[in-house]
C-alpha cells in the first residue's frame, strides 16, 4: 500500500492572459488560478493507485499566496491532505528554488513511496523540477512516464521518449513525472467537491522548513516576460507562370537573409 | 458551517446568479447550513446578460453591500435610439442625480456590470457568509418523497435539503421536473444575442460623453428588421456589451439569422461610430424572460420547493427600461426570508409569496402588467423610426429650394409610413397597454 505525495503548481490559467498590442506585455488581471495540467494528471494517477492499492495519497504545493486558493480544488481530486508553502519568492522561483522547497517540506512530512509530479508546468514547462527534486533527495528520477504499475515496492513504469519506449522496474521510494497521456483526470463528482471542504490542509512556512533567502534566490532571474505575436509578411505572388513565382519567392527569401 | 450529516443541508440553491447568489447569502448570514450550485466551471461563466444592475436589490440584501460589488460605471445618461436606413434620432437623458452622491455614500440607481464578474463575485460573498459553493456541478434531477421534495441529484450523488431554491434561470430545468410549469414557449421569451467590444476608457469617455465612473444605457430600436425587439448598449469599463433581443416567435419565422440582423446593427453608421477600433472579445445568445407578469407561472413553490429569478420568469421590459437581474435578487431574498421565517414546508410556499408582495416585487411586475402589448403594434419596430427620422430630415434640410410649409411636410411624412387609421389604432393600442 504505497504512501503517495503529489506535487502540483498553481498556475494562470494561459487562456485568459492576453498579450497587449502596444507594447507585448501580459495582461493576466483577468486570469483564474488553475492546477497545471500535467500535474493534474499526477494527482489522478495518485488517486489511481490509491484507490486501487489501498494507501495514502497527500498533495503539496510551492506558490504565491495565491497557492490557497487550490486547495478545495485538489482536495476534491483525491488528495486526504495538502500541505502548500505560500512566499513571495515563488514568484521569480526556478526549478532549482523549486525542488529546494518541495524537498525541504518532504524532508519534513515525508517519507513517501510514491512521490508524483507532472512533467512540466502549464506556464513554464522546464521539466526540471522532478529530477532536481529526486537529486536533493537522493532518489531515482523516472520522467516521461505514460504508464505506471505498482506492486508491492516495486514500480515498473513506461517512459515514453523521443525514440523508443522504454519500460523499467525501481524500487520505492522514487520520483516519476508523468505525461498527460498517462490518463484522463477525474471531474470531481459533487460529494468530492463537499468532502474536500472538510478535509485537512496544513501551511508550511519557510522558515518552518528552515530555509534561507540564499536558498529562495533563483539563479535565473527573469527580467520581463513579452507576449510574441506571429508578424507575417503578407506577400502573393501573382505570376502566371510558376516558374517566376518560384523566382521571385526566392528573390523575396534572400532579401530576409534566409536563402 | 459544514453540517455533522454530510448528505443533508438546511438549504441547496440550484444556480449561483443574482437570484441564488442573493439567497443563499441571505441564509447562510442567518446561520443556515446552504449548498450552492452551479453548472458553469465558475458563477457568472455561462451567462450572456448585457449588464445593468439597478442598486437598490442590493441594499434590500444588505445595505452597502453594493460597495463590494464589482461594479461598472453608474448610469448617468438614459439614451433612446431611432434608426433609420443610414440616419438616427437619438435622446439622450443625463441627470446626474442617477450617479447617487459619493459624499452621502448613496448609490447610484444602477451601475452597469459584467455578469462574469459580478456572479463570481456575489457567489463569492455567498461562500465567505458560510455557504458551500460547488461549481461545474450540473443538476438533473430532484428527489421527492411523499409529495415533497426533498433534495436533488446531481449525476450518481444524492443530496438532501429540507429546502430546495431553483434558480437555475430562464428555461428552468427543475421547474419543470417538479411539475410548476411546462417548458418554456416560445411567445413568452425572447431571444438575445450580445457581444462584448473592448475599447480603451479614453476613447468610451469621448463617444458617450462620460467620465471614466460614469457611464451610458442605451436602447434602440428599428433594427431588428420588423421583428418585435430592440438593442441595448451598456458601457463598462474598457469595454462596451451591446445586443438585441428578439421575439423569439417571430424571429424563428424570419428567414434571416438573428446574428445576421445584429451584424447589420453593428454596421450601422450611428452604431458602428460608437464601436469603431474595438476587439470582440466575447459573444453569446441566450433566452431572457419577456413577457413580465402574465408568464409567472401560477406556482412558484411546493413543498420543499421554491423557484426564484430568470426561472420563474420575472422580469419587466417597458421598452424603456430593462429589469431582471434587480428582479432575480429581491426573489432570492424572498425565499431566503420565507425559509428564515417558517418552520413548516407547507408554510414555506405560501409566505414566499407574501415575501414577494411585501418586498414590492410583484406590484412592480403588475404596474407594468400591459406593457409588452405595446410590442405588438408591430410599426413600433418598422415604420415609427423611420418615420421620425424621415421628419427630423425633412425639418433639418436646407437645400436653398423653396420650402414645403412646416406642417404640410410633416403630414407628408407621416403619410409615408402610416394612415391616420393606423395611427389612431396604434395610440389606442398604446394608451391602452400603458
Amino acid at each position: 500500500m504505497p504512501n503517495c505525495l503529489v506535487c502540483y503548481k498553481w498556475t494562470l490559467d494561459e487562456q485568459d492572459i492576453k498579450i497587449k498590442s502596444e507594447d507585448l506585455s501580459l495582461d493576466s488581471s483577468r486570469a483564474k488560478g488553475k492546477i497545471s495540467d500535467f500535474d493534474r494528471n499526477a494527482i489522478e494517477e495518485a488517486a489511481l493507485l490509491v484507490e486501487k492499492l489501498g494507501g495514502a495519497v497527500a498533495a503539496l504545493s510551492y506558490g504565491t499566496a495565491a497557492v490557497k486558493q487550490s486547495l478545495k480544488d485538489v482536495l476534491s481530486r483525491g488528495p486526504e491532505k495538502s500541505y502548500w508553502v505560500a512566499d513571495a519568492s515563488a514568484e521569480q522561483a526556478d526549478a532549482t528554488v523549486t525542488a529546494t522547497v518541495l524537498a525541504a517540506a518532504i524532508r519534513k512530512i515525508g517519507p513517501f513511496d510514491l512521490i508524483l509530479l507532472g512533467e512540466g508546468s502549464s506556464d513554464l514547462f522546464n521539466q526540471q523540477t522532478a529530477p532536481r527534486l529526486a537529486a536533493l533527495l537522493g532518489l531515482p528520477c523516472l520522467s516521461f512516464v505514460n504508464k505506471l504499475e505498482v506492486e508491492g515496492d516495486v514500480v515498473k513504469a513506461t517512459r515514453k521518449l523521443d525514440d523508443s519506449v522504454e519500460v523499467v522496474t525501481v524500487k520505492t521510494p522514487v520520483v516519476i513525472s508523468v505525461l498527460s497521456e498517462i490518463n484522463k483526470p477525474r471531474i470531481p463528482s459533487l460529494k468530492q467537491v463537499l468532502s474536500a471542504a472538510k478535509k485537512p490542509n496544513q501551511e508550511l512556512t519557510v522558515a518552518d522548513l528552515g530555509l534561507t533567502p540564499e536558498d529562495l534566490a533563483p539563479k535565473a532571474v527573469r527580467k520581463s516576460v513579452k507576449g510574441f505575436v506571429m508578424q507575417r509578411k503578407n506577400i502573393i505572388f501573382k505570376e502566371t507562370a510558376a516558374a517566376a513565382n518560384v523566382a521571385k519567392l526566392k528573390e523575396s527569401l534572400a532579401s530576409l537573409g534566409l536563402s | 458551517m459544514a453540517n455533522e450529516n454530510e448528505d443533508k443541508f438546511d438549504a441547496i440553491v440550484v444556480g449561483a446568479g443574482p437570484a441564488g447568489s442573493a439567497c443563499a447569502y441571505t441564509l447562510a448570514k442567518a446561520g443556515r447550513n446552504v449548498l450552492l450550485l452551479e453548472r458553469g466551471n465558475s458563477a457568472g461563466s455561462k451567462n450572456v446578460s448585457g449588464g445593468r444592475l439597478y442598486t437598490y436589490a442590493l441594499e434590500l440584501v444588505e445595505e452597502g453591500l453594493y460597495q463590494r460589488a464589482p461594479l461598472q460605471r453608474k448610469i448617468v445618461r438614459e439614451q433612446i435610439m431611432m434608426l433609420g436606413a443610414e440616419s438616427a434620432m437619438t435622446v439622450d437623458y443625463f441627470n446626474p442625480a442617477f450617479g447617487g452622491n459619493d459624499a452621502e455614500k448613496k448609490a447610484a440607481q444602477s451601475y452597469s456590470v459584467v455578469r462574469a464578474s459580478l456572479d463570481e463575485w456575489f457567489a463569492g460573498e455567498a461562500e465567505t457568509a458560510g455557504a458551500i459553493l460547488a461549481s461545474g456541478q450540473v443538476v438533473d434531477g430532484l428527489i421527492e418523497e411523499n409529495g415533497k421534495i426533498v433534495g436533488i441529484k446531481v449525476g450518481e450523488d444524492e443530496m438532501r435539503a429540507d429546502l430546495v431554491v431553483a434558480a437555475d434561470g430562464v428555461n428552468s430545468l427543475l421547474g419543470q421536473k417538479a411539475g410548476l410549469f411546462p417548458d418554456a414557449s416560445s411567445h413568452a421569451v425572447g431571444v438575445g444575442v450580445k457581444e462584448t467590444i473592448e475599447l480603451p476608457d479614453s476613447v468610451i469617455n469621448a463617444r458617450f460623453g462620460v467620465t471614466d465612473a460614469e457611464g451610458a444605457a442605451r436602447v434602440a430600436i428599428g433594427c431588428t428588421d420588423g421583428i418585435s425587439g430592440g438593442a441595448f448598449m451598456y458601457t463598462n469599463k474598457g469595454s462596451l456589451s451591446l445586443g438585441i433581443v428578439f421575439n423569439a416567435d417571430q424571429a424563428g419565422k424570419q428567414k434571416r439569422h438573428i446574428q445576421d440582423i445584429f451584424q447589420d446593427f453593428k454596421m450601422h453608421p450611428a452604431i458602428q461610430a460608437l464601436i469603431e477600433g474595438g476587439t470582440s472579445v466575447e459573444y453569446g445568445a441566450h433566452l431572457v424572460p419577456e413577457n413580465g407578469y402574465d408568464s409567472i407561472p401560477k406556482r412558484l413553490y411546493r413543498d420543499g420547493f421554491l423557484v426564484v429569478g430568470d426561472a420563474a420568469q420575472f422580469g419587466i421590459n417597458t421598452g424603456l427600461i430593462i429589469r431582471g437581474m434587480d428582479l432575480a435578487i429581491v426573489s432570492g431574498l424572498a425565499a431566503a426570508k420565507a425559509a428564515l421565517k417558517t418552520t413548516s414546508p407547507a408554510d414555506l410556499g405560501p409566505e414566499y409569496m407574501r415575501q414577494l408582495d411585501e418586498l414590492l416585487l410583484m406590484a412592480n411586475q403588475k404596474a407594468y402588467r400591459n406593457f409588452h402589448h405595446i410590442f405588438e403594434i408591430n410599426r413600433i419596430f418598422h415604420g415609427y423610426p423611420e418615420l421620425a427620422n424621415d421628419a427630423l430630415q425633412f425639418l433639418f434640410t436646407v437645400d436653398g429650394k423653396v420650402p414645403t410649409p412646416m406642417l404640410k411636410g410633416l403630414l407628408n411624412t407621416v403619410r409615408k409610413h402610416a394612415s391616420y387609421g393606423q395611427l389612431a389604432a396604434d395610440g389606442w393600442k398604446a394608451f391602452r397597454a400603458l
